[in-house]
């Protein structure tokens, strides 16, 4: 099967600081697709490498068929770890604003009602809850029907209701054909949502595959205990 | 174009409920000129220096505060980045934000002449379109200075700082304000140092009749801070600190 996202011997230093080191990995179409690691492990420098915010002092990346990423971005989605709500910028303010920059957007009212944030339509970004607001960006990645959406820590704030919610969505997605690249830190999560799982620490790959042969190879009981042992192995 | 009527739109509902703007480029200004309307009363040439020296602190706090504090604002909050992984790119937030500063600034400028005209009989007695014409250069050269301090400035706070260095001594004492020509010789020395200054004299100029050829200097001056200005933020602009 064609690639819809492959990154070959990308590298990115800040000064002497090296985030990622020679990094190779491929996401299939219709995958669920993990990038873990700790804390400053390069995942959010890789993301931003991918969509050329930040520039790779080397490496290819070639996502939808193209290495110009900037000819794609109508079919990506994009949602970053930090929030960039302008103040005072109402709900359906900032949906009106995405939405104005893409072709062919979803009805950002049907969306926010999926999401359970229909009754916010008028209330202030900054006056949503954490939950409500990380909800809120996971919709404004998913508005331009993207057929590759990057989410960098898409739950991170959600109670355990909200990041059931925003599974199933996401799974749902994922079956009309959607491709999900993602970093979580919570295991649960990436084990019922990836296909394929990529391990990174210091910007090296240490192991990837799916959530089960990690699981497997390890001889750990569940895929937190073979993601601690992994990154313990590494050090 | 769809994008930038959109992104106009909300921009402009943004900076009349964050009101700041409002304040300082709109109330403030004709509140100053009806004040001092009622304090020179029948004075024709004081109401006619006044008038060119108010309209320019809508220029000044548009293009001196709000464009600074909110680009550097946006780049924080990285909503610049955000704009980069679209189709578009934050060069169109950046036009917008520009434009909505322009209005600002616009409807400041057309409230005190009416306030003028309307109740204390003000005149143009030089030609109105050097005067329009003076005045975009003015808008030029202050709007290239707000887009250098958004562009140097490596965090909000900086900018903050900044915008106040350069904002408040030039609305105190370019004669925006206070009155060039009553302030004594050492204040009018430190005033000469500042681009708004000149507008303003320029200004002053044409609205009592004098031609622009008389100007060349100032002319050449603000449009080359203008223009060395944007080629410095254009060079050194960045959508993200690092």
């Amino acid at each position: 099967m064609k690639n819809i996202l492959k990154v070959t011997h990308l590298k990115k230093s800040y000064g002497d600081f090296c985030a990622v080191k020679d990094l190779s990995f491929e996401v299939k179409p219709k995958q669920i697709f993990g990038l873990l690691g700790p804390n400053g492990a390069g995942k959010s420098t890789t993301i931003e490498c991918i969509l050329n915010t930040k520039v790779p002092d080397n490496g290819i990346v070639e996502i939808l068929g193209t290495t110009k990423v900037k000819e794609v971005f109508d079919e990506i989605g994009v949602q970053f770890q930090s929030n960039f709500y302008p103040d005072n910028i109402r709900v359906d303010e900032v949906c009106e604003m995405i939405s104005s920059l893409y072709e062919d957007t979803e009805e950002y009212h049907k969306m926010l009602d999926e999401f359970g944030l229909g009754d916010k339509l008028k209330s202030k970004v900054s006056k949503l809850s954490g939950g409500e607001r990380q909800k809120l960006s996971v919709l404004l990645a998913l508005l331009n029907k993207p057929k590759l959406v990057f989410l960098d820590e898409l739950t991170t704030g959600l109670d355990p209701q909200a990041r059931r919610d925003v599974w199933a969505l996401l799974k749902q997605l994922q079956e009309k054909g959607l491709t999900i690249f993602l970093t979580s830190h919570y295991m649960d999560e990436v084990e019922f949502l990836c296909d394929e799982i990529v391990l990174i620490n210091k910007g090296e790959i240490i192991v990837q595959g799916t959530p089960e042969e990690m699981i497997t190879k390890s001889k750990q009981p569940s895929l937190e205990e073979a993601y601690l042992h992994y990154i313990k192995e590494a050090i | 174009m769809k994008s930038f009527v959109t992104l106009l739109k909300i921009e402009i509902k943004l900076s009349l409920r964050e009101f700041s703007g409002v304040l300082f480029g709109v109330i403030v200004p004709v509140g100053l000129m009806l004040l001092l309307g009622v304090l020179y009363g029948d004075d024709m040439t004081r109401i006619q220096q006044a008038v060119p020296a108010v309209i320019s602190i809508g220029i000044c706090s548009s293009g001196l505060m709000g464009i600074p504090l909110t680009v550097s604002n946006y780049r924080s909050k990285k909503l610049l980045k955000r704009f980069q992984v679209t189709p578009t790119s934050p060069l169109l937030l950046l036009s917008v934000q520009f434009v909505t500063n322009l209005i600002i600034a616009l409807i400041s400028s057309a409230l005190v002449i009416l306030a003028a005209v309307v109740f204390f009989d003000y005149t143009l007695v030089g030609s109105l379109f050097s005067f329009v014409l003076l005045y975009f250069l003015v808008v030029f050269s202050i709007y290239g200075i707000g887009l250098l301090i958004a562009s140097v400035s490596n965090s909000i706070n900086t900018a903050n700082l900044l915008c106040s260095i350069i904002y408040f001594p030039m609305f105190f004492l370019s004669g925006a304000t206070i009155p060039y020509e009553i302030m004594p010789k050492l204040l009018q020395n430190i005033s000469n140092v500042m681009p708004l200054t000149h507008g303003i004299k320029i200004l002053k100029g044409i609205s009592m009749g004098r031609s622009m050829n008389e100007f060349t200097f100032p002319i050449g001056m603000l449009l080359s801070i203008g223009v060395v200005c944007i080629i410095i933020s254009v060079k050194v602009f960045k959508y993200d600190y690092e």
